[in-house]
C-alpha cells in the first residue's frame, strides 16, 4: 500500500509540473477525412495554426464543444485558421458520424480514427482533448476535457497562436 | 526487454530529431466492502525520423479490473516512409467494419483483444493492403470455467494467427477482401484438463459506395473452423458459419436516416450453451467484434439494460433518424429490432432442437430471444447558447433467454428470462458570463425483469405472466422497479467541477453473484438520511490542476451493474462507502 502511495505521489509531483512537449515537432501524420480522401499534418496546417479535436457521436461535452469550435473556425478562417475534428467513435456508432455533422452544417474537416490509434499519438485519452499546433508542427496547447465556458479559454489561445505567427511573419 | 529499452536510448540519441511526449492515467481506491484497487498507466510515444515506438507500462496492484501486473505492458515500433508502414509489437487494427478484425483495448471493461506480431501496411490514395501476422492471448472472465471473479480473468485461449486485407477503389466505389487464419489453444472442461487445437478460418468481401446524398457499405463473412484430430495428426471440420452486414445512409438537406442489418451465423448454439465459449470452439473469436443492430445507451440507466449481441446468432436491423430543426435544435430516433435466426424447443429426447429455416428478418416469437428499442430525443439550446435541455424516452423489451420449452399437439410450456424498460432521461445545464456552469441529469426508469412463464392446454392459456425478480420490504413480488439516477454538478471554467451523484431503487434485488452491500451506509447517505440497500450517493471533484493535469477524487457508493462499452458488456461489482482518486496528465 506504501509503496504504491509512494509511487502516486511521484506522479502527481511529476504531473504538477507537467506540460505538453512544446519543443518537439510533430511527425507528418496522415488522417483519412469523412469523404474517404486524405489529409496530412502539412496540408493542414499550410495556411497557418490549426486546432485538432478528438469527439465521439456519444459524448455530449463534445458535441457541446464542437458548436464553439464551428465558430471558431469561421471567424478565424480568413486568418489562415482551421480546425480537424477527428472521430474516436468505433464501427458501432461510426455510421452516425457524417448524419451528425452534416445535420449541423459544420464547415469544419472531420477525420476518423475507430481503433484510436491517431488519439494515441497525440496521447488524447479523454474525450474531448483540444490540440492546438502551430505552422511548425509544434504543439502549443493541450485541454482535456470541457467545462462549459471552456470556450473563452479555447479562443484565448487560438488568438494567442494567432497573434504569434503573425509575430513571427512580420519579423521574418 | 532492457536490450530493447537500450536500443531505443540509442535510437534517440543517434538521431537528432527526437521527440518525447507521453500521458499518465492513475486511479486508485478502497470501498469497504472491499473493492480496492491501484493502478497507473504510463504510455510514452519517442519519434526519430521516420520511426515511432510506443511503450506502456503499467503498475497495478491490482488493477481495477484485470490481473496485477508491474512493468512493460505494450510495446510497439513503427516505420512509416510513404506509402509503406511497417509495425513491430503491439497492434489494434480495424478491418472493414471488424467483422473480421477488430482488436481494442478497453481497461473499463477489461477487454484485451491486441495481437503482438509484425503489420505492413501499403497504402495509396486508390490501394491499400494490410498484412498481419502474430500471436493474440485474450482473458476473461467467464462462469463457464473454474475459479469465476467478476474482477479477475479465469480463462484464456491463444491464438496464432496471419491476416490480409485489401482494398481498392475506382470513384465512389471500393471493394476489398480479407483473409484471417488463426491456430488457436482452446482450454476445455475436461477431466484431466485438456486444450485443444483448433485452426480458424475468415474470409471476407466488402463493396463501399459514397457520394453526398448515399452511402452503402456491404460485407459478407464466411468462417471454418477445424479440430486437429490426434489420431492421424491433420484436422477435420468442425463447424462452419457466415455472417452478412450492410449499412445505407441516406442525407437529405438537415436530416438523415440510417439503416443497418446484420445477419450473424458465426456459430449456432442452443439456449443452453448460447454464452458458453468455453465447451463451444470454432465460433466468433475475441479478436473479430462486428457492429450490432442496437444502440448502447449513453445515458447511465439505458446503458444497464443494453441488450447483449450474440455475435454467434443474431439477425436484427436498426433504422435512426437524425437530424436539426435550427442551428440550435437537433432530434434523434431509433426504432432497433433483433432475434435468433430460429425458434428452439426441447424435443422427446430432451434435447433442444431448432425449427425451420433460418430467418432473415428479426422474429417475434419468444422462443427465438426476440428485442426490440425504440427511442427518440430531442436537445437544444436556448438563450443565446447558455441554457442546453435534452429529453428523451427509452422503451425496451428483451426476451434473453430460453429456459425452458416443451410443446405436444395439445400444450406448451415456455419459461423465459425477461426485461424490459422505459427510461425518461432529462438534462438540463446552464452557462453563466463569468464562467460558472450548472448541469442536472435527471434519469427516471420502470424496470420489469424475472421469468416469463407461458402454459397452453388444448388451446387454452393457462398461464402468460411475469414471475417479478422484485419483491417490497415485506417480501412479496412486485411488478417493477423504479430506478432514479440524479447528478447535479456546478462547475467554473476552466479550473474546476463537483458533481453529487445519487443512485436509488425502489426495492430489493438478488445479487447474482455480486457483493453485497454492506450494512453500513456512507457518511452522505447517512448526512441525507438515504435507505442504505437502496441508494448509492457519492460526491465527486475534478481539478484541471493544468490544462493537461486532471485530477478527480470521489467519496461515496457506486452501483454495480451491467456496463457496456465498445457493444461489450460485463457487469461491474458495486463499490461501496469509499474513495477513488484518478490523475490523466499529457507531458
Amino acid at each position: 500500500m506504501m509503496k504504491n502511495l509512494y509511487l502516486i505521489s511521484f506522479l502527481f509531483g511529476l504531473m504538477l509540473n507537467a506540460e505538453p512537449n512544446k519543443e518537439s515537432t510533430l511527425p507528418n501524420l496522415s488522417f483519412k477525412l469523412l469523404d474517404g480522401s486524405k489529409i496530412s499534418l502539412d496540408e493542414l496546417l499550410q495556411d497557418g495554426p490549426a486546432l485538432i479535436d478528438f469527439w465521439a457521436t456519444w459524448c455530449a461535452p463534445c458535441k457541446k464543444e464542437m458548436i464553439h469550435l464551428e465558430r471558431f473556425q469561421q471567424k478565424y478562417s480568413k486568418d489562415g485558421f482551421k480546425i480537424l475534428a477527428i472521430s474516436t467513435d468505433t464501427p458501432r456508432s461510426m455510421s452516425k458520424v457524417k448524419s451528425y455533422i452534416r445535420s449541423k452544417k459544420y464547415s469544419f474537416k472531420v477525420a476518423l480514427d475507430p481503433n484510436q490509434q491517431i488519439a494515441q499519438k497525440f496521447n488524447a485519452t479523454l474525450l474531448p482533448t483540444a490540440i492546438l499546433i502551430n505552422k511548425n508542427r509544434e504543439i502549443v496547447w493541450f485541454h482535456q476535457g470541457y467545462i462549459p465556458g471552456d470556450e473563452v479559454e479555447i479562443e484565448k489561445q487560438i488568438l494567442a497562436v494567432l497573434n504569434n505567427e503573425t509575430t513571427e511573419d512580420t519579423s521574418e | 526487454m532492457k536490450f530493447l529499452l537500450v536500443s531505443i536510448s540509442l535510437f534517440s540519441f543517434i538521431f537528432g530529431q527526437v521527440s518525447f511526449t507521453g500521458n499518465v492515467v492513475s486511479s486508485i481506491g478502497e470501498s469497504r466492502n472491499g473493492y480496492y484497487f491501484n493502478e497507473s498507466l504510463i504510455n510514452t510515444q519517442i519519434q526519430f525520423g521516420r520511426f515511432n515506438n510506443w511503450l506502456q507500462f503499467e503498475f497495478s496492484d491490482p488493477p481495477e479490473l484485470g490481473r496485477e501486473y508491474n512493468g512493460l505492458r505494450k510495446l510497439r515500433l513503427e516505420y512509416l516512409n510513404g506509402p509503406l508502414q511497417i509495425k513491430l509489437g503491439d497492434m489494434y487494427e480495424i478491418w472493414g467494419r471488424g467483422l473480421i478484425l477488430n482488436s481494442l483495448d478497453d481497461q473499463t471493461i477489461d477487454r484485451d483483444s491486441g495481437i503482438r506480431g509484425i503489420g505492413i501496411v501499403y497504402e495509396t490514395d486508390a490501394f491499400n493492403i494490410h498484412f498481419l501476422s502474430g500471436q493474440s492471448d485474450y482473458s476473461m472472465s467467464t462462469i463457464y470455467s473454474p475459479g469465476y471473479n467478476s474482477r479477475t480473468p479465469n480463462y484464456t485461449t491463444t491464438h496464432n494467427l496471419y491476416g490480409v486485407h485489401t482494398e481498392w477503389q475506382l470513384d465512389s466505389h471500393l471493394g476489398g477482401l480479407t483473409f484471417l487464419q488463426s491456430k488457436e489453444a482452446h482450454p476445455v472442461n475436461t477431466f484431466p484438463e485438456d486444450t485443444l487445437d483448433i485452426k480458424n478460418r475468415l474470409l471476407g468481401a466488402h463493396y463501399i459506395y459514397n457520394n453526398s446524398l448515399i452511402d452503402v457499405y456491404v460485407e459478407y463473412v464466411k468462417n471454418w473452423s477445424t479440430l486437429l484430430n490426434e489420431e492421424n495428426d491433420g484436422f477435420t471440420n468442425y463447424l462452419d458459419g457466415r455472417a452478412l452486414y450492410g449499412n445505407v445512409n441516406l442525407y437529405f438537406s438537415l436530416f438523415s436516416l440510417n439503416l443497418e442489418y446484420i445477419n450473424y451465423r458465426f456459430g449456432t448454439l442452443d439456449p443452453l450453451n448460447r454464452w458458453n465459449n468455453v465447451d463451444n470452439y470454432g465460433i466468433i473469436q475475441h479478436f473479430q467484434n462486428p457492429p450490432i443492430s442496437g444502440v448502447i445507451g449513453s445515458t447511465t440507466l439505458i446503458n444497464r439494460t443494453s441488450h447483449q449481441t450474440d455475435f454467434n446468432n443474431e439477425v436484427g436491423y436498426k433504422l435512426e433518424i437524425l437530424g436539426s430543426i435550427r442551428d440550435d435544435f437537433e432530434y434523434y430516433g431509433f426504432i432497433s429490432r433483433s432475434s435468433r435466426s430460429n425458434t428452439w424447443f426441447i424435443n422427446n429426447e430432451f434435447e433442444w432442437e431448432k425449427e425451420g429455416q433460418p430467418a432473415i428478418l428479426p422474429q417475434t416469437d419468444p422462443a427465438a430471444s426476440p428485442y426490440k428499442a425504440y427511442y427518440g430525443e430531442i436537445s437544444g439550446y436556448l438563450f443565446d447558447y447558455t441554457l442546453h435541455t435534452q429529453i428523451g424516452y427509452s422503451y425496451s423489451e428483451d426476451m434473453i433467454d430460453l429456459a425452458y420449452y416443451s410443446k405436444t399437439d395439445s400444450s406448451k410450456s415456455m419459461y423465459y428470462t425477461y426485461q424490459s424498460a422505459k427510461t425518461i432521461p432529462l438534462h438540463t445545464s446552464f452557462t453563466f458570463s463569468n464562467g460558472w456552469s450548472i448541469e442536472a441529469k435527471i434519469e427516471t426508469q420502470w424496470l420489469k425483469k424475472g421469468i416469463w412463464r407461458f402454459e397452453e392446454l388444448n388451446g387454452n392459456i393457462i398461464a402468460d405472466s411475469l414471475i417479478s425478480e422484485f419483491f417490497d420490504v415485506n417480501e412479496n413480488p412486485i411488478g417493477f422497479q423504479q430506478n432514479t439516477f440524479m447528478s447535479i454538478s456546478v462547475g467554473k471554467s476552466p479550473n474546476w467541477t463537483m458533481a453529487f451523484t445519487l443512485d436509488k431503487i425502489s426495492t430489493t434485488e438478488p445479487s447474482f453473484g455480486l457483493d453485497q452491500k454492506d450494512d453500513s451506509s456512507n457518511s452522505l447517505e447517512s448526512l441525507l438520511g438515504l435507505d442504505m440497500d437502496q441508494n448509492w450517493a457519492n460526491i465527486e471533484f475534478v481539478y484541471n490542476v493544468t490544462s493537461s493535469f486532471r485530477l478527480s477524487l470521489m467519496y461515496g457508493s457506486l452501483k454495480g451493474g451491467l456496463l457496456c462499452a465498445n457493444g461489450v458488456c460485463r457487469i461491474i461489482e458495486p463499490f461501496e462507502n469509499g474513495f477513488k482518486m484518478g490523475i490523466t496528465a499529457a507531458f
